[in-house]
């Protein structure tokens, strides 16, 4: 994975792993992300998260990506079916980039029993500079945004604190070769 | 208020149609396309031709559209009439066919109410065909409709199906004809229209430097179209290299000539398989290394530089890694090919790979598809070696169902042009060749139509008889009658101790009888004394004739790589065992 981030990472050693991020621009039409799920199911191949949105208005396009697993053989075949379907205009791996940046955006909802875990809560917190949305009584509120990589750890963090209750919600990874 | 430049759907389906110069559709009625059939009722540029199940249409479709190069065109109602084409849909993909189905669903406003004879056509379809619509707005139709038959019929060829609510097929808008559609391209994928340079000087450095070179020859050619087959026919006599052919390629090189191995692959010739498991240059020409073909993976012509020509990117190193490949057009690229060698001068003729003509001598000696034909009962291999030399003078098409029956009529029939063998290969679907028959009679009536069969497969779209007597079309089915599923039956006994479970097919009508209540004709051959009147009677007989051929119960397609064996390990004859580490292994293949 050649992708950074806006967001620097406390990560210094980048996991290598057989994970990539698909990009796919698409005619946006009905049955298109059926149609793409579908090519998934059928041939057996993993989607680990997915995100659809419409990029242009004007040309009515919509840019999917998807994380997937498996070797570089499987990918290119992955990106090879992908660009067969009819609505596709490309489908790029974004680890083929020279240089690609990657972003993920996640809610966290935590809630906690003490000061102390609070504390430590808003440390963690502050390293990764994430942001408080919201704070009551003993629940709290996170957006954090980077790499999926960058979340993991953080979350990963948070699970170092006992006895908090934690909620979240993923984006998914989104990316962009530049 | 009515426009005189208005038109409901359903004529603006029509006017479509005319405007894509179909003149053939095969289709069955109901509720949710009584608009398109009102609008055929009134028409004449267009004939409908009734089939007795969908399943049929779209057979018949895809018979017309490989026997006539166009695309096929059917149409059927929603619900049932859809689901029904489901099988054949998934025909055409698998075996890249262009076919547009029609399909009429309930009006807008019930889609998704569980309607009566409601189905999600778009849901169940997507997966099965190469690209489908469900048409919303009647002006979008024309549009749609034209893009349809681009994409059907463009890159690598494939079923598309429109599927058109009823209010859609009343509801009125302008038509565009086609040649006021803009096509945007990234959706018809039409493939590259440059030849790769680099990779025919690469491919003819090769062919120079290497010893023992082979073409493996697919469908692909044929979708090509027959200037593809010309420019192969062209290439293999100046360079002199072994061709050999998959199920879906015989016809693209003529299989009597003496630089055709003829078929490769699991019921393929031992020469052809073995020659490609030695080769050391494979040039592989529309052709996708499917399982079949290949054998075992591990083992697939290990020593071979492999060049690879397919307008499909996909099937670019799915199954095997090539060193060398393009997307570009086959018949783009050969041309290239043959206009490189011509213009460089290069001459092959010092290069004549005697030693590998030489091998390649040797392995033919073995004879593997000699068969012993006794005075009684007669082997299916004789009756289509027969059937072959009785009709090879005339202008025939051949289509099949599945099975031995199959196998056999694809080694002892021998073609020399392309699409004149119809034969479904990738789904391998029973009951396929009857009603593609009726669709390869209707596209060349004046040509001889037969559909080689098995009594099994021919029961399961055995009411397209009643189509071919309406319509008055001379197809002759030619049973093997062997009253077993026949492939199943020697994998039960090759695989599974002879326990044959359930293949053997009891209480079968009386097809003599059955041809003359549908008002054809029915003949017999019951030993091979029999065989060449039987043959010839049936030939001579212009309507459509069941000839019902007696043959041997016992016999198994030989030469065979069972599933998990690899080319070099192919049976030659029931003799011949199988290695019991790849059997195990096998077993679980398919
Ligand atoms: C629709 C369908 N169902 C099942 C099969 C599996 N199958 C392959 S060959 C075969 C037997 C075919 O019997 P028959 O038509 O008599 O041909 P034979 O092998 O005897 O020549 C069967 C059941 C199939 N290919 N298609
Ligand atoms: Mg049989």
């Amino acid at each position: 994975m050649s992708s950074t981030s806006v967001y620097p990472t406390p990560i210094n050693a980048f996991k290598q792993s057989k994970r990539s991020v698909l990009s796919v621009i698409v005619d946006n039409e009905p049955g298109i992300l059926a149609r793409i799920v579908g090519l998934f199911s059928g041939r057996g191949y993993n989607i680990e998260a997915l995100n659809v949105t419409v990029v242009d208005v004007k040309k009515n396009l919509s840019r999917i990506t998807i994380e997937t697993l498996g070797e570089e053989k499987v990918i290119s075949q992955i990106i090879a079916q992908l660009e067969k379907l009819v609505p596709v205009h490309s489908a790029t791996n974004l680890a083929y980039l020279s240089e690609s940046y990657e972003a993920e955006i996640c809610l966290v909802k935590i809630e906690f029993e003490n000061e102390e875990q609070d504390q430590k809560i808003l440390n963690f917190a502050d390293i990764y500079r994430s942001r408080t949305v919201q704070k009551r009584q003993n629940v709290v509120v996170y957006e954090i945004s980077g790499t999926s990589e960058r979340i993991n750890k953080f979350l990963d963090d948070l699970d170092t604190i006992g006895g908090i209750k934690v909620e979240l919600v993923r984006s998914g990874p989104i990316g962009l070769g530049i | 208020m009515t426009n005189e430049n208005e038109f409901t759907g359903a004529d603006i389906l029509l006017k479509a149609l005319k405007d894509q110069e179909v003149d053939t559709i095969f289709g069955y009625p109901g509720g949710a396309v009584l608009p398109i059939y009102d609008a055929i009722f009134g028409q004449n540029f267009l004939k409908h031709v009734l089939v007795r199940q969908e399943a049929g249409a779209v057979h018949a479709a895809e018979g017309y559209a490989r026997s006539s190069g166009k695309v096929g065109v059917l149409l059927v109602t929603s619900g049932p009439g859809v689901t029904n084409v489901v099988t054949g849909l998934t025909d055409a993909l698998m075996d890249s066919i262009p076919i547009v189905c029609i399909s009429g669903q309930v009006p807008s406003h019930l889609i998704g109410t569980d309607a009566f004879q409601e189905c999600d056509t778009t849901g169940i379809t997507r997966p099965c065909t190469k690209h489908n619509y469900l048409v919303k707005d009647v002006s979008k139709l024309s549009e749609t409709i034209h893009e349809a038959f681009k994409i059907a019929s463009s890159g690598r060829p494939g079923p598309v199906l429109i599927d058109i609510p009823k209010d859609v097929q009343f509801a009125k808008s302008k038509y565009i004809s086609k040649k006021d559609i803009s096509f945007r391209e990234h959706r018809i994928k039409a493939g590259s229209k440059n030849v790769d340079k680099i990779f025919v000087e690469e491919l003819v450095n090769h062919i120079k430097k290497s010893e023992r070179p082979i073409f493996y020859v697919g469908g692909g050619c044929l979708n090509s179209g027959h200037q593809a087959s010309q420019e192969l026919i062209k290439l293999v006599n100046k360079t002199n290299i072994p061709i050999t052919t998959t199920l879906h390629g015989l016809g693209c090189f003529p299989g009597e000539d003496k630089s055709s191995l003829g078929m490769l692959g699991m019921h393929g010739n031992y020469e052809a398989n073995l020659a490609m498991n030695k080769c050391d240059l494979m040039i592989n020409v529309g052709a996708r290394f499917d399982d079949r073909v290949t054998g075992r993976l591990d083992a697939f012509s290990p020593d071979s530089i492999k060049f690879h020509i397919d307008i499909d990117q996909s099937s670019i190193n799915k199954n095997v890694k090539v060193n060398f490949h393009t997307n570009t057009d086959i018949t783009l690229t050969l041309k290239e090919i043959n206009s490189f060698i011509d213009s460089n001068n290069i001459d092959f003729g010092d290069k004549d790979y005697s030693n590998w003509w030489g091998q390649i001598n040797e392995w033919r000696k073995k004879e593997c598809l000699h068969y012993e034909q006794g005075d009684e009962v007669i082997k299916p291999q004789h009756a289509i070696s027969r059937l072959y030399e009785l009709t090879k003078q005339k202008d025939t098409f051949v289509t099949t169902e599945v099975g031995q029956h199959q196998m056999w009529a694809a080694q002892y029939y021998k073609f020399s042009k392309p699409n004149r063998w119809i034969t479904s290969g990738g789904l391998g679907t029973m009951g396929f060749g009857m009603p593609a028959a009726v669709g390869a009679q209707m596209a060349n009536p004046d040509s001889l139509v037969i559909d080689i069969a098995g009594e099994a497969s021919f029961l399961m779209n055995i009411q397209e008889i009643a189509t071919a007597v309406q319509y008055k079309l001379p197809i002759k089915i030619f049973i093997l009658n062997n009253e077993y599923m026949g492939m199943v039956r020697q994998w039960q006994e090759l695989l599974h101790g002879s326990r044959y479970s359930e293949s053997y097919v009891d209480a079968l009508p009386d097809f003599k009888k059955l041809a003359e209540s549908f008002n054809a004709v029915g003949v017999r051959a019951k030993n091979v004394s029999e065989l060449d009147d039987t043959i010839n009677e049936m030939i001579s007989i212009d309507r459509p004739v069941i000839a019902d051929i007696w043959v041997d119960k016992k016999e198994n397609c030989f030469p065979m790589i069972p599933s998990g064996a690899a080319h070099h390990e192919m049976l030659l004859s029931k003799y011949d065992k199988e290695n019991p580490e790849n059997q195990e292994k096998g077993k679980v293949l398919v």
